[in-house]
């Protein structure tokens, strides 16, 4: 087993290959713009599963993929029927997957290689190994969706239409703040702090690439549930944090709110040396419930099959790769995972002084009625 | 399918009209006195203005029906409604699904044969004599049968046979599910008297003023009469709404000069702005500011006083007493017809398939009613009190085994949802076929922050 100091270097480190950020330096804070008073923030400008790709998948999959539900409602009713016993009958599978059988085959991801973090500290027969040799990887979302194409990327639609959303979308405006920092390279006692930003992102001319150097106000009459502080250090500019429980804002298309419940969540993030951008990962448990819910909720039985993704499927292969926080009577409530991450740099403005008729923190829990 | 709520509704403090209690049948609709005023357009002289709760000036027929059209749609596998000049709503009953939407395919048997009507007993044409005439923007199309319907803008139209008062809009209101949502039936709603320059969109909390780049209007109580004490710094929040050197003051609304040669322009005599920190259209944002209101053309009739208002992730949201998210139950089948299958008389195993896998126990369970109290009475055609038989979801008679007294919109009962657990959860926001656009329940949101 990798010692967690190393694992995360490592880890790191990979992040940085393949990506246009050159290895951290030591920076002198007069060169970085963004950074006033130990303070600089950041805003996401793109999120996705963290799954480990080769071209052709063969390797990671090589029974190919998963048929989702436009293959399965063929196979079980190749003669049509009613809409009661058969359009109804998989919509009422994919809310309740238990109440019948799925003998259909479910492909999940195999190989050694794989993206996270060693969450458990420990390196056991399910654990992966990071490209770059990292032991202990834990990140058993990718066994359960890594061979369901909607989530592979580029093309995938939910990892497409994340990409999208993520830019487009204010709900998703996720900002991280940085505080405490004398030193954007090395400094071994920094503050972060989660926010909601809602404002838009800004783009270069061509409207395609995110710039830094915006601003962006936080949010924070809806936003409360997205607002942590978390404790963490920067060690040849990478910002690492300790283990907290974070709800992770990721909505998919507009008017369908959502968001993943990540347990013992974990930042690793590479600081570019001139603080104009950042690139890592989110990692931790994320609750089987939630992220089921998300699916069934916000990703229909339609935009399922675009990506061969069976809800009453994917229900069972989470549940049964799920590997951590058990419940009282040992059945694990969440599945190890992480999210890749990329940031560029904005102004965080933050609200001022409220007056009390505008305190929504004041209002009791159930107000009356406005008329 | 009834699109009863937009997907950017708003509240705002004082933004529902404050209803006088009605007799319990709700026989009439509750319309406030600062109504919507329309243009006066050339009508025929069977078609008249009845004024609705939620859709302000409607078309109507003498007998106050109000008036839809059928707007021809692109859905996912295909295209469906009435072309222009056309009825493609027939007297056939149609028996099986068309396969408009995916993932599903064509063919399959509808529920309830036995009882499903046509397309055309449920959106009823609205035939014109023999010797009817076209009149302005109606106009005359010769159904298949030899009779005459009459059309708006060239889009035939119905009534619907919810519809039970003049004014009454219990079958659709202006707005839409979005591209997945059912090829809907919309208000022929009369021309808005309002100048160059504004719009108004039906929301939940009302018919809400907005520019023509749909940015919300505002009101201030610092304000006089047709005078501005918005100064300079203030200007820099509150951009007045200014009018061109050309504009004209009509009906409800003026124009006053703020400074020289600067015009304003007023509502109500309530001078107009807009909101320079909204961060997009139709914004509630502005309201938070203490003293200024979001400006309504015509007010929405109050939901119960026991109700509440909560924040959630997404902005705000109606709740009951205890603060738990009230949903709204929306279907439409996939026939050729687009007909509901939300209503209090459409085969429930829709709605059963997506609240309880089928079970009426876990429905009840999972997705329980919004209860109203022995005291609770009908305070609209909007806000009903309806006795339901819980195994259906059909209407009962009061009292009857199993009925209960439920809160309904627009007569559709309305739901609260076992997953959410603190005021403000939403957790079966969204929950069925496409998204809930097409069958499924959605919550009752007031006011979407994030996804204008």
């Amino acid at each position: 087993m990798a010692n967690a100091k190393s694992t995360l270097l490592a880890g790191a480190a990979l992040l940085l290959a393949g990506t246009a950020l050159s290895a951290p330096a030591a920076a002198e804070t007069t060169d970085i713009v963004g950074l006033k008073n130990g303070t600089i923030g950041f805003v996401l400008t793109s999120a996705a599963w963290g799954l480990h790709q080769t071209p052709d998948g063969k390797t990671e999959c090589p029974e190919g993929y998963n048929e989702g539900p436009r293959e399965q409602f063929r196979a079980l009713f190749p003669k049509g029927g009613t809409v009661e016993g058969t359009q109804l009958e998989r919509e009422s599978a994919s809310r309740y997957p238990m109440d019948k059988e799925d003998n259909f085959v479910y492909r999940e991801a195999k190989g050694q290689v794989g993206l996270g973090m060693n969450l458990d500290g420990k390196v056991d027969a399910n654990d992966f190994t990071s490209p770059d040799g990292v032991k202990g990887i834990d990140n058993q979302l990718y066994r359960a969706i890594g061979c369901t194409r909607l989530f592979r990327a580029p093309d995938g639609t939910f990892a497409n239409f994340t990409e999208m959303w993520v830019r487009e979308m204010g709900f998703n405006r996720i900002l991280v703040e940085l505080t405490n920092v004398d030193n954007l390279a090395n400094d071994g006692d920094v503050q972060v702090n989660l926010y909601r930003g809602k404002d838009k992102l800004i783009t270069d001319a061509t409207g395609k690439n995110i710039i830094a150097g915006g601003s962006n106000r936080v949010e924070d009459r809806f936003s409360k549930r997205f607002t942590k502080s978390l404790k963490g250090k920067i060690e040849n500019g990478i910002l690492t944090t300790e283990a907290a429980d974070v709800d992770w804002v990721w909505s998919v298309f507009y008017d369908h709110p959502g968001y993943y419940g990540i347990k013992q969540a974990r930042l690793q993030i590479n600081l570019a040396p001139h603080g104009d951008r950042a690139e890592g990962m989110i990692a931790g448990y994320t609750n089987v419930d939630t992220f089921y819910q998300q699916l069934v909720r916000a990703w229909s039985t339609h935009h399922s099959s675009y990506g061969g993704m069976s809800q009453p499927s994917l229900f069972r292969a989470l549940n049964r790769l799920a590997d951590g926080m058990p419940d009282e009577k040992g059945v694990m409530t969440a599945i190890s995972s992480s999210i890749n991450l990329k940031f560029v740099q904005t102004f965080i403005e933050h609200p001022a002084p409220k007056v009390a008729a505008t305190d929504s923190a004041a209002r009791p829990a159930v107000e009356p009625a406005r008329r | 399918m009834r699109h009863i709520l937009t997907l950017a509704g708003a509240l705002a403090v004082g933004t529902f009209l404050t209803t006088p209690v009605l007799a319990a049948d709700a026989a009439r609709s509750v319309i406030p006195a600062e109504r919507e005023e329309y243009a006066r357009v050339p009508m025929p002289a069977n078609i008249h203005v009845e004024y609705s709760e939620l859709d302000g000036p409607v078309f109507a027929t003498p007998e106050g029906k109000t008036l839809y059209f059928w707007p021809h749609t692109t859905m996912r596998n295909g295209v469906t409604a009435d072309p222009k000049n056309q009825s493609a709503c027939t007297n056939e009953k149609t028996t099986h699904t068309a396969g408009l939407m995916s993932p599903y395919p064509p063919g399959l048997e509808l529920p309830e044969l036995d009882k499903r009507k046509s397309c055309a007993e449920v959106w009823i044409p609205y035939v014109a004599a023999d010797d009817a005439k076209p009149v302005g923007a109606f106009g005359l199309i010769t159904r298949k049968d030899g009779r005459k319907q009459w059309t708006y803008d060239e889009h035939a139209l119905y009534t619907s046979y919810l519809d039970k008062v003049p004014g009454d809009v219990m079958a659709a209101t202006t707005g839409n599910m979005g591209s997945d949502g059912p090829a809907a039936r919309e208000v022929v709603t009369a021309p808005s008297a309002i100048p160059p320059g504004f719009l108004v969109y039906s929301s939940v909390s009302g018919r809400q003023l907005l520019t023509d780049k749909n940015l919300s209007v505002y009101v201030s109580d610092r304000d006089g009469s047709n005078k501005s004490n918005c100064d300079a710094a203030c200007t820099r929040e509150w951009a007045p709404v200014t009018a061109a050197a050309s504009a004209q003051a009509q009906g409800e609304w003026s124009i006053f000069e703020r400074s020289p040669g600067v015009r304003q322009w007023a509502f109500r005599k309530k001078p107009l702005y807009t909101h320079t920190l909204d961060d997009g259209i139709r914004s509630m944002q502005g309201s938070d500011v203490p003293g200024w209101h979001n400006a309504y053309t015509q007010k929405a009739p109050a939901p119960p006083a026991e109700f509440t208002v909560q924040d959630s992730i997404t902005g705000t949201v109606l709740a009951d007493a205890k603060g738990r998210t009230i949903y709204y139950y929306n279907c439409a089948d996939d026939s050729v017809d687009q007909l509901a299958c939300d209503q209090v008389d459409s085969p429930p195993a829709y709605r059963l398939a997506i609240c309880g896998g089928g079970q009426v126990e876990r429905c009840l369970r999972d997705w329980p009613y919004v209860e109203a109290g022995a005291g609770a009475r009908t305070l609209s055609r909007t806000w009903q009190v309806l006795t339901i038989d819980t195994k259906t979801g059909h209407l009962a008679e009061p009292g009857s085994p199993g009925s209960l007294r439920v809160w309904a919109y627009k007569g559709q009962p309305l739901y609260t949802n076992t997953n959410d657990k603190d005021p403000g959860d939403l957790y079966g926001h969204g929950n069925g076929e496409f998204i809930a656009n097409r069958n499924g329940f959605r919550a009752f949101i007031l006011r979407d922050e994030f996804s204008r």
